[in-house]
């Protein structure tokens, strides 16, 4: 990576829910920059503030304190540039496979014949074709994330927000689904922000990785993957691979021990 | 099938054998069926051979004939289109407003919290006690009759929307939103179609509401419908006119119920598989 823009920049921000009777610190003066074009997995054991921080970043909720910062203005609400991948899908089931990716145009009213054309396009990037009629429940749980994944693709964000999006897949399925992200991300050249407890596939996935604390959420530290790209099967091989997981796992077996006293 | 019927000795046998696969096949209907007959065998073999009075309860036969009677000048049709087109006309309206007024409250604290303490003063009302205020301020014109369907329904539709939206999972209207829909599109595009199966399912039971409100207020004042044809037959002691207009209700009932699924499954169309 040879030039490095800053496109979204979290500084400092910590978050805080209060419901009265308890109240909880999320996350703790976090402060990460985001660059154009790369992919940042967020790495952290469950309930470490990862979505916490994700869905700050979409703009769902405010941080207590500090700033999030999109092409440096402030995020202040629910933000369409930075597009959500659930690990719920979230698809709209009355919605056809095409109605659901056509969703984002046709909220800003794009014209049915050029909302098609998009359809088209991402059916076909995400390997869905023959299914454009069908209902969300008549898929797969790995078709119905290649559709939520059409879904924002189609509505064109600068980021993808991807919060433990292949978690409820199996192992299989993942790793293709893992496959499929990278090549999308090439064509797309977006920015991708990726939310995961899976050491291993923060390291096929990512260009740095951004371990947490346990809860609340601190960044604990952070790593440039040095691993080369294209990362196929071989990669997964490596002795490069085992010590990079090894090197993480290290870090995150510290904070998960913590999180449990 | 070829090789088996080439080995049954006996045609005899091979169609016992098909008949008994149809019946296996049809079980459940059939029992349904047979249920039926019983019933009304039943109650004809009592009701002629004089264990039970003619005048206290008349045998289906002579029912039958009363019915074919009423159909033949034309008052039974007459009544079960004009008790339907009430029924209907009272619950449309009834859904008209209350559906989307539902969705609104269903999604905004705001407005829930200034109508909460009106509906919750009308809700308890049965649809009866509408019947002489209505009178005094409308008469016992048609107007009459629809606005008790409406009164009688419309906090009960209400209340079936506002629970309905809040079946909808939080995190598709958050998707929504993060792909650029406004708070109206949302309620379009998410609410509506997500809480359909929910509000169609109450409607239905509102409906059956309906059907309450529109025969006791045609009890009380009117001069055709299903509820004056019975009350009529009342007065003049006719028993099997009172028994042709409760069967003329059951089965204009069952007959909206069935139409009423059909829409079910072209509105619904995501759930029919």
């Amino acid at each position: 990576m040879a030039e490095q823009t800053t496109i979204l920049s979290i500084q400092d921000v910590s978050k805080t829910f209060d419901d009265r009777t308890v109240c909880v610190e999320a996350v703790e003066n976090f402060s990460l920059e985001i660059y154009e074009g790369e992919l940042v997995c967020i790495v952290g054991s469950s309930g470490c503030g990862k979505s916490t921080l994700l869905n700050m970043l979409a703009g769902f909720t405010q941080p207590t304190a500090g700033k999030l910062l999109l092409h440096n203005e402030e995020i202040v609400k629910v933000e369409p540039r930075c597009g959500m991948i659930f690990q719920a899908y979230a698809l709209f089931p009355w919605k056809t496979v095409r109605e659901n990716i056509e969703f984002g145009l046709k909220m800003k009213r794009t014209p049915s014949a050029a909302r098609r054309k998009v359809s088209d396009t991402y059916i076909k990037m995400v390997g869905l074709e023959g299914f454009e009629d069908s209902y969300p429940s008549q898929l797969s749980g790995g078709m119905r994330q290649r559709v939520a994944l059409a879904r924002v693709l189609a509505n064109d964000p600068e980021i993808l927000l991807m919060d433990e999006p292949f978690a409820a897949l199996d192992a299989m399925t993942r790793q293709v689904m893992q496959e499929e992200l990278v090549r999308i991300q090439k064509e797309s050249k977006k920015t991708v922000v990726f939310v995961t407890h899976n050491i291993e596939e923060a390291v096929i996935l990512s260009d740095r990785i951004a371990i947490m604390s346990a809860r609340p959420g601190r960044l604990k530290q952070l790593l440039i993957n040095p691993l080369p790209k294209p990362r196929d099967a071989a990669v997964r091989q490596s002795a490069e691979f085992a010590q990079l997981k090894e090197q993480i796992w290290n870090v995150v077996r510290e904070e998960v021990l913590k999180g449990m006293r | 099938m070829n090789k088996e019927r080439r080995g049954t000795p006996s045609f005899g046998r091979f169609r016992l054998k098909e008949v008994q696969g149809v019946l296996a096949q049809q079980k459940y209907p059939l029992i349904s069926f047979v249920s039926i007959c019983v019933f009304f065998l039943g109650w004809e073999f009592l009701t002629t051979y004089g264990w039970i009075s003619q005048v206290f309860l008349p045998s289906p036969s002579k029912i039958f004939s009363e019915a074919v009677k009423l159909l033949k000048d034309g008052t039974l049709t007459a009544d079960v289109l004009i008790s339907g087109k009430r029924v209907l006309g009272g619950f449309a309206l009834a859904s008209l407003v209350g559906v989307p007024l539902g969705i609104l409250l269903g999604t905004s604290r705001f407005l829930r919290a200034v109508f909460d303490p009106i509906i919750s003063i009308i809700r308890p009302l049965p649809a009866l006690s509408w019947i002489p205020l209505s009178m005094l301020w409308l008469g016992i014109g048609e107007t009459q009759k629809y606005s008790i369907v409406f009164m009688g329904t419309f906090c009960s539709v209400l209340i079936y929307v506002i629970e309905a939206t809040y079946k909808i999972d939080p995190i598709m209207i958050r998707a929504a939103e993060n792909l650029g829909a406004s708070k109206l599109q949302v309620m379009k595009e998410v609410i509506l179609p997500g809480a359909l199966p929910s509000i169609i399912s109450g409607l239905k039971v509102v409906l059956a509401i309906a059907w309450t409100c529109i025969i006791s207020t045609e009890m009380v004042g009117a001069s055709e419908g299903l509820g004056f044809r019975i009350w009529n037959a009342k007065d003049w002691g006719n028993t099997p006119q009172v028994l042709v207009g409760m069967l003329g209700i059951s089965l204009t009932v069952l007959a909206i119920d069935i139409g009423f699924g059909a829409i079910e499954k072209r509105l619904i169309p995501w759930q029919r598989t």
